[in-house]
Parts: structure tokens; C-alpha cells; sequence
């Protein structure tokens, strides 16, 4: 049973390195908060997983929800700052810039 | 500005659920990840999201530093009351077996230790919520706040914290 956990482990990772990619290249910086809202998700199951394969479900998936409340707290302090900055400008509007 | 529909509704609905796992990182800090100071910063987050969905002004008001303020004294009496209560009945500071009793059996001085853990966790827990959330408002507090008055007459329509 855990080589089907870490063969879903070593997926969700590929799935991570994807969404960095995204992270790093933008364009956007919508799409980069939202790249790293998504790796949080994914680093939810990952910690999932971890405690399956470690036989100490209990323990990791404590962790896993402290992890997801503030997850979710944190994207939205972020979407704030911006907001309160000032709504950030699409691609279009730079260039009309 | 007017916080987004979704994400007051959402935090509104989120922020009991936050409280109520802090308590049970507190109560399961025994045999789990966890304890009184990682259910204080779990309480205080729930906190942090209020101001986020609220704003800064209507969020002080529930939890005023009237209130904040001793709260973070309140934690270390707990903790050290309950420790030297330890020495007052005959055992060494934070001893917690003392609370059952000179010559108790040993089920009834691992259930005294239970509860007094659980005692001083929840004063750990205390000072840490009161410390966080007071940072957290003394950081976030808006321009117009800064050289009013704490007694609530501020800016009381919620939006302090956009302006």
C-alpha cells in the first residue's frame, strides 16, 4: 500500500514544480497568488500522504488542517494588501501605460 | 470599500471552526502535534481574519484592550499559580503529582497531572492569544487611528481598516 502513496505523493510534487514554474514566470501577479494558494492545497494532501505512508495519520492530519486554516487566512491578507494598494493592472493596461 | 460578499460570508463561517480547533490543538497537545502555544497563534489567526472580513475598528470592539490587556497577565498567573499551588501542598514547583495527595495511589497522581497540564497549557494558551491579537491590532492599526481615544467612538462604520 505505500508504493500507491508515494507513487500519488511523487505526482502531486510533479503538479508542485508545474505550479512553480508559474509562480516564477507570472506573467501576471494574479496569477501568481493564485499559483501559490493552489501549492498550499497540493501541500495539504501532500502532508496527507506523508502521514499515511508514516502509519501516524492522526498526528499528520492535524497538521495538514492547521495548514489549510492558514492557508486561507493568508490569501486573503495578501488579496487585501492589494485591494488597499490599489487594484494591480491587467497586461493591456500596461501597455497603454 | 466594501469587503467581497464571498469572502465575509466564507470568514464569518470560518472564523467559530478556527476558534474551535485552537481549543483542540489545546486539548490534544498530549498525543498530537500541538499545545497551548500553538492553540494561542491558531486562536489568535482567527482573530487576524476578523480584522481581514471586518475591518479594524469593528473588530477591536470584540476585542477590546480592556479586555486584550489583562489577559496576557492572566496566562502567567494561571501558569504560576498553579505552580506554586504545587509547593503550597508539599511538592516542588510545577510538581503536578502533588495536587493528588501525599500517599495517593498512582492512577490518582496521573490524573491530578492531567489536569494540571491541562492548566498550565491553558494559560500559556491565554497569554499567547492576548499577545498575538494585541501585536496584530497595535501593526494593523489604521492612520486615523493612531492618537484616538480606545474607548470605541472612533470609526465605528467598520471600514477603518481600507481607508
Amino acid at each position: 500500500m505505500h508504493e500507491v502513496y508515494l507513487v500519488i505523493a511523487i505526482s502531486v510534487l510533479i503538479g508542485v514544480l508545474v505550479l512553480l514554474k508559474r509562480v516564477i514566470s507570472g506573467p501576471t501577479l494574479m496569477d501568481r497568488i493564485l499559483a501559490v494558494n493552489v501549492i498550499g492545497t497540493k501541500t495539504i494532501v501532500l502532508l496527507a500522504l506523508v502521514g499515511f505512508m508514516a502509519e501516524r495519520p492522526g498526528f499528520f492530519l492535524d497538521i495538514a488542517l492547521a495548514y489549510a486554516l492558514i492557508n486561507f487566512i493568508a490569501t486573503i491578507a495578501i488579496l487585501k494588501y492589494l485591494e488597499a494598494r490599489g487594484r494591480p493592472k491587467t497586461a493591456d493596461e500596461e501597455d497603454d501605460a | 470599500m466594501t469587503p467581497s460578499l464571498i469572502v465575509s460570508y466564507v470568514g464569518r463561517r470560518a472564523i467559530p471552526f478556527i476558534q474551535l480547533y485552537a481549543l483542540y490543538v489545546l486539548g490534544h497537545g498530549e498525543d498530537g502535534p500541538g499545545g497551548g502555544f500553538q492553540g494561542g497563534v491558531i486562536f489568535a489567526s482567527s482573530f487576524v481574519l476578523l480584522v481581514l472580513i471586518a475591518g479594524w475598528a469593528r473588530a477591536r470592539k470584540d476585542a477590546p484592550e480592556s479586555i486584550v490587556d489583562p489577559l496576557t497577565a492572566t496566562g502567567c498567573l494561571l501558569y504560576a499559580g498553579i505552580g506554586f499551588i504545587c509547593i503550597l501542598l508539599g511538592g516542588a514547583y510545577l510538581e503536578y503529582e502533588a495536587f493528588a495527595g501525599a500517599n495517593a495511589t498512582a492512577a490518582a497522581k496521573q490524573h491530578a497531572h492531567h489536569f494540571a497540564l491541562i492548566g498550565i497549557e491553558l494559560g500559556v494558551m491565554i497569554t499567547v492569544t492576548a499577545s498575538m491579537v494585541t501585536l496584530y491590532f497595535e501593526m494593523s492599526r489604521p492612520p486615523e487611528e493612531r492618537n484616538a481615544p480606545e474607548d470605541g467612538s472612533g470609526d465605528s462604520d467598520g471600514e477603518g481598516a481600507d481607508a
